[in-house]
């Protein structure tokens, strides 16, 4: 078994270059792995239907503009139900994007093929190594396709982006000093010395507040890369369990498709969970934000 | 905190690339699917909306023309029946009119032809009394075979029509 080093991929298929835990990088190369490809595969696929079922909006819809409408009208609901109808209008792109890209991200490494298509040694047709490295650190495969998601780059700038757009929204909507004031603020609608004597109290509260504000991003995209990296590494180890107990090339090859399909429902229901945790979660941040202390206590 | 993201494969010309993936995402669908979207739903639901007003206003007309309908109805049903009732008592007045008229008309044909029948009685009976009497004062005056004068003209006259009682 040759081992695959970053070198070969660098010099022979750069195109290739892993993203995520443990993945090679290339130093000539290096921003372009196959979960940014994939990412620009959905990126294109979103886009192009988005567009084609929008192109022509008339109040009678067809079907593609119907089923855009459907998807768009029932997250509204649903943002509009948690940040409110003031706010709605703004923090709906935002959030509907995650969705539907997260969405979209981690179904997307469900086709099969994805992760298993590639360049390097397999454990047999439809199986490979989940690690892709071996005990020495060395690159055994490298697909061709990895979910976007399993990236922590890409959670990462999901949740950066968030950031950005949940600072903007926070402070346009309370103001600099009206957002200091919401988190370090004595609340409860204290008055007179009581609010002056538990000021120390929220201040230290606020300051808690503001280191988990500060990890939220971690906690986003971590959360999300936990769950998508588990769900293929586990089809991976599905997929190559046969030839892992030593059955025969057949029974190998019958185990990879038939152990792995369990798991892809289960892995449907964790992708459509994740990007509605992500959203979710990104909706109940921007409602903590930029709800109003008066209007809390009426 | 970077040794444990680098672990979990954070690398910044990825990472910005991945950034811009998302930017890109975002613009695009906020500016192309999100806004176009909703403007095409809230068009829809003001539409939807105006139907519904307009839908309201026409039942509201609808309702006050078949009151109209309804009222015009009643008002024609109830000059019908006036006009009848009025029809029949005109009727029922010119009927005894004129049966008035005829009966009055009839009395009086027959109070003519009585006056009538009374004058053609008396002029025959006038009649009847001077040739009777005439005849009686030729007898008398045959019989007698004297010529009677005109006083006795008269009193046998007078005599033979007082012995009429007709």
């Amino acid at each position: 078994m040759a081992p695959f080093t970053p070198g070969f991929f660098a010099t022979k298929l750069p195109i290739l270059a892993s993203g995520g835990i443990g993945a090679p990088s290339l130093p000539d190369f290096g921003w372009l792995t196959n979960s940014i490809l994939v990412a620009a595969v959905v990126t294109t696929a979103i886009l192009l239907f988005t567009r084609v079922a929008t192109k022509k909006m008339s109040l009678i819809p067809n079907a593609k503009q119907n089923f855009v409408e459907f998807v768009i009208e029932f997250l509204y609901g649903q943002v509009e139900g948690i940040v409110g109808k003031k706010v709605a209008p703004k923090a709906f792109p935002i959030l509907a994007t995650l969705f539907i890209f997260i969405l979209a991200s981690n179904w997307f490494g469900l086709i099969p093929g994805v992760g298993t298509v590639g360049f390097g040694q397999k454990l047999a047709f439809l199986s490979v190594d989940s690690s892709f490295v071996n005990a020495e650190g060395h690159a055994t495969f490298t697909p061709l396709l990895r979910p976007a998601t399993a990236d922590l780059n890409m959670n990462l700038a999901l949740a950066l982006v968030f950031m950005i757009v949940w600072l903007y929204l926070s402070v346009s909507e309370l103001g600099v000093w009206g957002s200091l004031v919401h988190i370090f603020g004595p609340k409860g609608g204290l008055t007179g010395f009581l609010k002056y004597a538990l000021m120390p109290i929220f201040f230290a509260v606020g300051m808690i507040e503001v280191l988990s504000i500060a990890f939220r991003p971690l906690s986003l995209s971590l959360r999300l890369l936990g769950n998508i990296f588990a769900g293929e590494t586990l089809l991976h180890t599905m997929g190559g369990l046969g030839a892992a107990l030593g059955l025969g090339k057949i029974p190998a090859f019958l185990t990879s498709v038939v152990f792995p399909i369990p798991f892809y429902f289960m892995e449907i229901l964790v992708g459509m969970l994740q990007a509605t945790v992500f959203a979710l979660l990104c909706a109940v941040y921007i409602k903590l934000s930029t709800s109003h202390e008066d209007a809390e206590h009426h | 905190m970077t040794e444990i993201l680098e672990t979990f494969g954070l690398d910044w010309p990825k990472f910005i690339a991945q950034v811009i993936i998302v930017l890109l995402v975002y613009t695009i669908l906020s500016k192309y699917a999100f806004g176009p979207v909703l403007s095409v739903l809230e068009a829809r639901r003001r539409r939807i909306a105006e139907g519904e007003s307009n839908l309201e206003t026409i039942k509201a007309e609808m309702d006050k023309a078949e009151e109209n309908v309804r009222a015009t109805l009643d008002r024609a049903n109830a000059d019908a029946e006036r006009l009848i009732v009025e029809a029949r008592e005109s009727a029922e007045a010119v009927r005894v009119q004129k049966t008035q008229e005829a009966v009055k008309e009839a009395n009086q044909i027959l109070e003519k032809a009585r006056d009538g029948a009374r004058l053609e009685h008396e002029r025959v009976m006038g009649e009847l009394k001077r040739d009777f009497g005439r005849l009686v004062i030729d007898a008398t005056a045959k019989v007698t075979g004297k010529v009677l004068d005109d006083q006795d003209q008269v009193r046998i006259n007078e005599e033979a029509t007082s012995q009429i009682a007709l």
